[in-house]
């Protein structure tokens, strides 16, 4: 009965226009508001980022320096058990390399990147420039916030198990992945069924939130919020939205089969004949196929891509107009764009399968649809860069990022294309090359645009500007690392650099020596980059904190914003009150024009907001200020 | 503040949002089906083993078929109830489409459970046999209940008759050293550490019987003392580093080039180290016999390996595959393997270990042989021959290579193929042996373990198809739940909602059967491709 009464008091309130104070439990942890879980879905976010970045220091360390222990700085994190389990004699060892590699790919994409783009600025932001009250669905937001944690923490409780964490990479193709941690008796209870667990929760998680912000983005948009009035942004997340809706169901499906695979030994990827070292003929009915998991996998890998890329390029295409005063050039061939990317993402995806012999029409079809897609990847990249022409650039923090964004994006792009070549992709196939090719596009590209994105809303979400001289120690240590850390990939894996080499090429030194084996000379003379790129690595990592120091330094020390606008800015998040309270807007929101109307001719200041009413629709005000307007 | 078009659709839209919702969510799970479809499609078309076709009963198939079929027509009239405001009519409606989603679950729990207990076993040479085992009494191992009843072991394990047990110390998987410790107890036989054991100054004394707590304290040791020697070793191979990078004439040489020199001085930091425990050794007194389930034992003629590392040292027992009721015998992978090999199908089979040991199968084979020359000739002056002299209709593979129970009940009754009388239960639950048992319908067989390449229930582990049925009927089973209780909510808790806002309840019904409708969908099409084609 006790329920009754709360909530016939609720409902009580609310008739008398009172509002109902939450307590700290619903107001910040079990919250049901967009920005409360948008800032939930940032935090955890950047703490698998970091996380993510630890697992790739170590294996830097395995790589440049295979023969010596683990330095101390590196390992005090892991108990000394676990160090006698997993190093030895603090060496970083084959299994455990393989576990951090998978585990980074993993931590990375799925839980790091996604979530900070789709969940944190994507919740934050949609609603805000749409002008809706919340999200369509509160309690499935936060529904969707909780099944990412415990999916994220499923997996990386599988580091302190018996089997350690999945270690079959992060792309887990079978028949590897099927018998990994096989002997476990338990399955339940292997790293790689962890794995699997994880990944199913994760993937429910990103269905219920792609289903709200679609059903967000098109049912409550404000008064006068037509489709061309959209911000940029809020389309980059329709579409985000609908691959993560469609393309992930299909790895699901990959997922749920590998499961039984693993748990009741049936045989979805497993071909007949199998014969391991350990096992000998194993023990299985066979008839399976490890080509279906690829196919399944890569039909959401690659639109995965673009799910990872599209918030990003998004963040930059807000930030990009409000910094150079100029509109957005191209928005409605930016709009198509993305939506033609959007589809063409579906069809591209065995263009990471060349090496699977598929025969030369199919793999031609899909060089062909690879090819295409650069079109509208290049329309977006290009619409930014002219942006940029002839407007009056502002260098805030975020428009330093956004500037970086472009050229490192536009390389991980371009070196994308030879891969693009079934011929030679054979070459370039799980090499470094490939490895510095999506790097490029992820961190200092996909990266750089979502820090861009934080220094953008931080006024909003604090009410405080975060530090230009901390961004600065932060910004350019970083961009230089970054170069250091990934071009060198690219060298090393035009040489034959294999990705999965747990000891940096070492083992191949030895048959440098004899004058024969080529590919052991090969070896010797780009092996030293290794100890480059580590370093490059290692120092970017120590200069993360002063981003880390900066977040956390600004809530209080930071500068108080001067007004709700900060920027100056067109959109209607700038609209709300700072930060915004529950319910987002003070005011009947209402939109009156496009989303980038800056430097309008005739304008009386350099930008005009989507929520000011234009003086021409009301004939009452005519006669005094419209002639001067127009 | 209040989120809008909760109860009334938008405008420009036309919806509220509950129904974007939904078909979205539907688009998405056309995705997830289309996964599984596709895979079906991958699988089958991809098998290098004769596809089961129409391997599963029919009729309760096509029962549930209506059912789900007339669910979906009463989910609509219990929408329409609420539209004309009639409660009384959603409640009937509503409450049928619940009833009928519990029917269908029954159909498939029986249908589950008798595949679950039912054995298949396919030997090396590609025969398949199907059936029930037998409780080998002969493999007792004079074991008793509580209740001084025999306990027998079902004839599907490995017996390994043991002298000693190792363990490894680190994966001994607990629920297993307490059935070993079971099964020695119950034949009074003794397990005790075969030598001295030394840990941390403490001697355990050989002959200390086993036990979970001495497995784990020497587990313990174990981990202290490998944690030890790790710190100390990793100490010592930094300093050896340091050391060698300190040399001037190493002043210009990398890591890789000095490594084959830099190793740890083990006479140096011997005193630091202790002693390692990784595996630890049992004694069985007397040598006794111990079973395990056939999949977790990896067997030897004098070793036998359980999967969390434990050898058995000893004799390998007889372990045959016993049937009680052999219900089935399929020659048609014997026969997809002998024509690509290009020999002639009989002879094949006429080769098998099955035919040449088992008069009974035999004689079913020759029973199957004169039945199929039957049907052919009937078929040849049923549809006669094509213009090349051709017969226009041949029996089936199935019909030809496979003898299936309701063959063995056809031959047991002395009438021909096809007209044996089945019992409506058999329909559902497969052959009622009790019923057969008397004119011996189907023979018993011992198949010995050295043939046997695979052996279990009808579980996803036995072929891809089983695999694919056991997935998506169950994903499928899933959302008849789901929405079964997403709709019994609106039914047993809708009344409060329809008394504020009838509208509302509508809707939410509305969008519940339109799920009911897909999750009709995906079985209309699930029916056909698993049971019909």
């Amino acid at each position: 009965m006790s329920a009754h009464a709360a909530t016939a008091d609720h409902s009580h309130h609310d008739d008398h226009g009172h509002h109902h104070e939450p307590g700290f439990l619903q107001k910040y942890v079990f919250s049901t508001d967009h920005k409360t879980i948008g800032i939930q879905y940032g935090i955890t976010a950047m703490l698998f980022l970091l996380f993510g970045f630890y697992l790739m220091m170590v294996m830097r360390w395995s790589i440049a320096y295979p023969h010596e222990p683990l330095p101390g700085w590196m390992s005090w994190v892991f108990t000394d058990t676990w160090k006698a389990r997993w190093l030895s004699d603090g060496k970083v060892t084959g299994d455990t390399y393989n576990m951090f590699g998978a585990m980074h790919g993993t931590i990375m994409v799925f839980l790091g990147v996604v979530p900070l783009g789709f969940g944190a600025f994507g919740n934050y932001v949609t609603p805000l420039q749409i002008g809706a009250v919340d999200m369509a669905f509160p309690k499935l937001n936060m529904l969707s916030y909780w099944i990412y944690l415990v999916g994220g923490l499923v997996m990386c409780a599988s580091f302190f198990m018996e089997s350690g964490a999945a270690k079959s990479g992060w792309t887990n193709y079978s028949p590897l992945a099927g018998f990994a941690d096989g002997q476990i008796v338990n399955q339940w209870l292997a790293g790689q069924t962890q794995w699997l667990l994880g990944l199913v929760l994760l993937i429910t998680s990103s269905l219920l939130g792609s289903v709200n912000f679609i059903t967000t983005i098109i049912n409550l948009r404000a008064r006068g919020m037509t489709w061309m009035r959209l911000p940029f942004f809020v389309w980059a997340m329709l579409v985000t939205g609908f691959l993560l809706l469609l393309a992930f169901p299909p790895l699901e499906a990959a997922g749920i089969m590998q499961l039984a695979d693993r748990v009741f030994h049936s045989s979805f990827f497993m071909p007949s004949g199998l014969f391991t070292k350990s096992e000998g003929l194993v023990e299985l009915s066979g008839g399976g196929s490890p080509l279906l998991f690829q196919h399944l996998f890569w039909f959401l890998g690659h639109p995965e891509v673009y799910v990872l890329l599209l918030p990003a390029i998004a963040c930059v295409a807000e930030i990009i107009p409000a910094n150079t005063r100029r509109p957005l050039w191209g928005y409605k061939s930016m709009v198509y764009g993305v939506i033609v990317l959007g589809f063409l993402s579906f069809i591209v995806w065995a263009h990471h399968m060349y090496l699977t012999g598929m025969g030369p029409k199919i793999s031609t079809w899909f060089q062909i649809t690879t090819v295409l897609i650069s079109v509208p990847s290049v329309i977006l990249l290009t619409a930014l860069m002219i942006s940029l022409w002839g407007g009056s650039i502002r260098f805030t923090p975020a428009m330093t990022w956004a500037c970086a964004f472009i050229p490192m994006f536009g390389i991980g792009g371009l070196t994308g294309l030879p891969l693009a070549f079934n011929l030679v992709d054979l070459h370039l196939h799980d090499t470094y090359y490939v490895i510095g090719h999506f790097h490029y596009v992820v961190a200092p590209g996909i990266l750089f645009g979502l820090f861009a994105g934080v220094h953008h809303w931080y006024p909003k979400i604090t009410g405080r500007y975060m530090s230009k001289t901390l961004n600065h120690m932060h910004f350019w240590p970083t961009l230089i690392c970054m170069n250091f850390l990934f071009f060198p990939m690219l060298v090393q894996g035009m040489a034959g650099f294999h990705r999965r080499w747990y000891n940096g090429g070492d083992a191949y030194l030895a048959k440098a020596a004899d004058s024969t084996n080529v590919f052991g000379q090969t070896v010797a003379q780009h092996i030293d980059l290794n100890i480059t790129m580590s370093w490059a690595a290692w120092i970017m990592a120590a200069f993360q904190i002063p981003f880390i120091v900066n977040v956390f330094l600004s809530l209080f020390a930071g500068k108080k914003v001067g007004s709700d606008n900060p920027w100056n800015a067109t959109t209607l998040e700038w609209a709300t009150p700072t930060p915004p309270g529950h319910g987002n807007f003070t005011f009947d929101v209402a939109t009156y024009r496009g989303p980038y109307e800056y430097s309008q001719p005739g304008a009386e200041k350099d930008y005009l907001p989507q929520w000011e009413k234009p003086a021409t629709t009301a004939p009452a005000d005519a006669p005094t200020q419209a002639p001067a307007a127009h | 503040m209040e989120i809008p078009y909760i109860f009334t659709p938008r405008k420009d839209t036309g919806m509220v949002n509950s129904k974007i919702a939904i078909w979205l969510f539907l688009a998405s799970e056309v995705m997830l089906f289309g996964g599984f479809f596709s895979s079906y499609v991958y699988l089958r078309l991809g098998a290098d083993y004769p596809w089961p076709e129409r391997a599963l009963p029919v009729l309760p198939g096509l029962i549930n078929t209506f059912v789900l079929i007339f669910s979906s027509v009463t989910v609509v009239f219990a929408w329409a109830g609420l539209k004309l405001r009639k409660w009384r009519m959603f409640q009937v409606s509503m409450g049928i489409t619940i009833a009928c989603a519990a029917v269908f679950m029954v159909l498939k729990a029986i249908e589950y459970n008798v595949k679950w207990h039912h054995q298949a076993v396919r030997l090396k040479d590609y025969t398949i046999l199907e059936g029930h085992l037998d409780y080998d009494k002969k493999a007792n191992t004079g074991e008793v209940t509580k209740d001084g009843k025999p306990v027998f072991a079902e004839a599907d394990q490995i017996h390994v008759a043991t002298e000693s047990l190792t363990f490894n110390t680190l994966r001994f998987h607990k629920p297993w050293v307490e059935e070993l410790l079971r099964q020695a107890g119950s034949n009074g036989a003794k397990v005790e550490l075969a030598e001295e054991l030394s840990i941390q100054g403490e001697k355990i004394p050989a002959g200390t019987p086993l036990s979970v707590d001495l497995l784990t304290k020497i587990q313990k040791n174990h981990i202290q003392s490998r944690t030890n020697n790790s710190d100390v070793r990793t100490e010592a191979l930094r300093a050896e580093w340091i050391a060698t990078y300190a040399k001037p004439e190493n002043a210009d040489k990398k890591g890789w080039e000095l490594a084959p020199g830099v190793n740890i001085d083990v006479a140096k930091i011997k005193d630091q180290l202790m002693l390692e425990t990784p595996s630890v050794t049992f004694a069985v007194k007397p040598t006794t016999n111990f079973w395990f389930y056939h999949r977790d034992v990896k067997e030897g003629a004098t070793q036998s390996r359980l999967r969390d590392d434990t050898v058995l040292n000893g004799k390998l027992l007889d372990s045959p595959v016993a049937f009680h009721n052999l219900d089935a015998i399929d020659f048609r992978h014997v026969v997809m393997k002998a024509e690509e090999k290009g020999i002639d199908p009989v002879v094949a089979i006429e080769n098998t270990w099955l035919i040449k040991n088992s008069k009974e199968a035999r004689e079913a084979w020759e029973w199957n042989k004169a039945q199929t020359a039957k049907l052919e000739q009937q078929l040849l002056e049923k549809h006669g021959k094509d213009e090349n002299g051709v017969a226009k209709r041949v029996p089936t593979a199935t019909e030809r290579y496979r003898i299936g129970w309701k063959d063995f009940i056809a031959k047991a009754d002395g009438v021909d193929r096809g007209k044996e009388e089945i019992h409506v239960s058999e329909e559902f639950m497969g052959p009622n042996y009790k019923l057969r048992e008397p004119k011996h319908t189907f023979p018993h067989l011992k198949v010995p373990r050295d043939l046997v390449f695979l052996s279990g229930k009808f579980t996803p582990a036995w072929n891809t198809y089983y695999a694919i049925y056991f997935t998506m009927t169950f994903l499928h089973g899933l959302h008849v739940v789901g929405g079964a209780v997403v709709l019994g909510y609106y039914l047993f808790c809708g009344k409060k909602m329809y008394q504020s806002n009838p509208e509302w309840l509508a809707n939410r019904v509305e969008v519940g059967g339109l799920f009911w409708h897909f999750v009709d969908l995906v079985w209309i099409f699930l029916f056909p491709i698993l049971y019909l084609m």
